[in-house]
């Protein structure tokens, strides 16, 4: 075998790879590898990746935004306790209910999230649709898991579940539910019955000013759904929580309890 | 974590793979707003889900990828199941579903997950095409070092999708 060393083996090999051999390299790889039957056998495990990562036409590097930060700190100090064992598998995959990707602050984008780009807001939209609907597909949902909430307290306490009442559905639909408070907002937590199969249902926080704050959409299902839905509005400045049909008209409505100062 | 582990500590985690996860996402979504949602929702399940990781396992930053894999395929399955909500026009790259989007999906974690100096070399000789001497003469980093910076780097690339489907869950 050729004296040489792993770094001009690796060396060598980077640049037959990447045909950047130079004449009298090529020659000294072709003397390494009748010494190193190794290197075919490298060449083979790696020869394809070139192209794989060509096959991706770009490649961005991107920073977090200090908003990002932000709204990750506020995870960081966001006292909800670990959820029980059964809620969510070693990969952080929910598996008897979900969450839907929170919105942005209002900071971020002031206004309501009606004024985001509309294709973008689609999109966090169906989101949240199949975050719902994988629940309302049956992979057990533990209602009384979702209840069993350490934390307790008056309306606004961060953590704590706020049972709401929901009113004026039309008939054969049944929905209830609760509130939580967290220090990036509000967070919804449904149980509906009976929402037609297939229809889409947006849930929307109110403020107190009328500002509307998408949570996401569900999907009716012929099974009971079960969701949790994440909207960017401060539990202490939300008085409503609506179901909505996919053409606006209001499903059911749930008045919040004021928030003491 | 376990009973025995103390929790997650979600600023130092972020710090030390918030960049990484946000290019996973970024270059899997190809649009940095979603993709920052991306990097909040993972780290929520990761905050949700906290009890469960067990360091013995498998490292932090293994963990909180597979866990936006996970964040990032609910995406691309939004989307399939409800195309007349993200109309083809109104996406600026549209990712469609199936099993080319599975493996570029996979290909870009594998990149995401090296280190940036390994990765801006593969990209730079592999993507970019820049020869050797080019990327040398702009980096100021000797050819010798690049090409096995590159060499390294494809095998990590190699061993991460040797490791199995992203559709694994």
């Amino acid at each position: 075998m050729t004296d040489q060393t792993p770094d001009r083996r690796a060396e060598l090999i980077a640049a037959a790879l990447a045909q950047d051999l130079t004449p009298d390299e090529r020659a000294e790889f072709a003397s390494l590898r009748e010494s190193d039957p190794t290197i075919d056998d490298e060449l083979m495990l790696l020869g394809g990746l070139p192209a794989e990562v060509r096959g991706l036409g770009s490649w961005r590097e991107e920073q977090p935004s200090d908003a990002l930060r932000d709204r990750i700190d506020r995870i960081a100090d966001d006292p909800s306790p670990a959820e029980p064992g059964q809620e969510q598998d070693s990969a952080g995959q929910p598996t008897s209910r979900s969450t839907s990707i929170p919105r942005r602050s209002r900071t971020e984008h002031p206004g309501s999230v009606r004024r985001t780009d509309g294709a973008r807001r689609r999109l966090l939209l169906t989101t949240g649709a199949a975050a719902c609907v994988a629940v309302g597909l049956g992979l057990g949902v533990a209602l009384a898991a979702l209840q069993d909430a350490p934390v307790d307290g008056p309306p606004g306490t961060l953590g704590a579940l706020e049972t709401v009442e929901f009113v004026g559905e039309p008939s054969g639909v049944h929905i209830a539910g609760d509130v939580v408070a967290h220090t990036w907002g509000t967070e919804t937590v449904l149980r509906a019955d009976g929402l037609p199969t297939g229809g889409l249902f947006a849930v929307i926080v109110i403020d107190e000013e009328g500002r509307e704050f998408s949570s996401g959409t569900l999907l009716g299902s012929d099974i009971a759904i079960d969701c949790r839905l994440n909207a960017a509005v401060l539990r202490e400045d939300a008085v409503a929580v609506e179901i909505r049909g996919n053409d606006g008209t209001r499903i059911a409505t749930a008045a919040l309890a004021p928030v003491d100062a | 974590m376990n009973a025995q582990n103390p929790g997650l500590d979600v600023r130092a985690a972020f710090e030390a793979h918030g960049s990484a996860l946000l290019g996973f996402a970024v270059n899997a979504l190809r649009d940095h707003g979603l993709a920052e949602d991306c990097v909040q929702e993972t780290f929520l399940r990761a905050w949700r889900s906290r009890a469960h990781f067990d360091p013995s396992r498998g490292s932090l930053r293994t963990w909180l990828f597979a866990i936006e894999r996970r964040v990032i395929l609910d995406v691309f399955r939004a989307r399939e199941r409800t195309p007349r909500l993200v109309p083809q026009s109104d996406v600026a790259e549209p990712a469609g579903s199936g099993p080319d989007v599975l493996e570029r999906l996979h290909i870009v974690e594998g990149l995401a997950r090296l280190s940036a100096e390994h990765r801006e070399a593969v990209v730079a000789i592999h993507l970019t095409g820049c020869s050797y001497a080019e990327y040398s003469a702009t980096s100021g980093v000797p050819v010798a070092t690049l090409r096995t910076r590159v060499f390294y780097a494809l095998r990590a690339l190699r061993t991460h999708l040797d490791e199995g489907d992203p559709t694994d869950d």
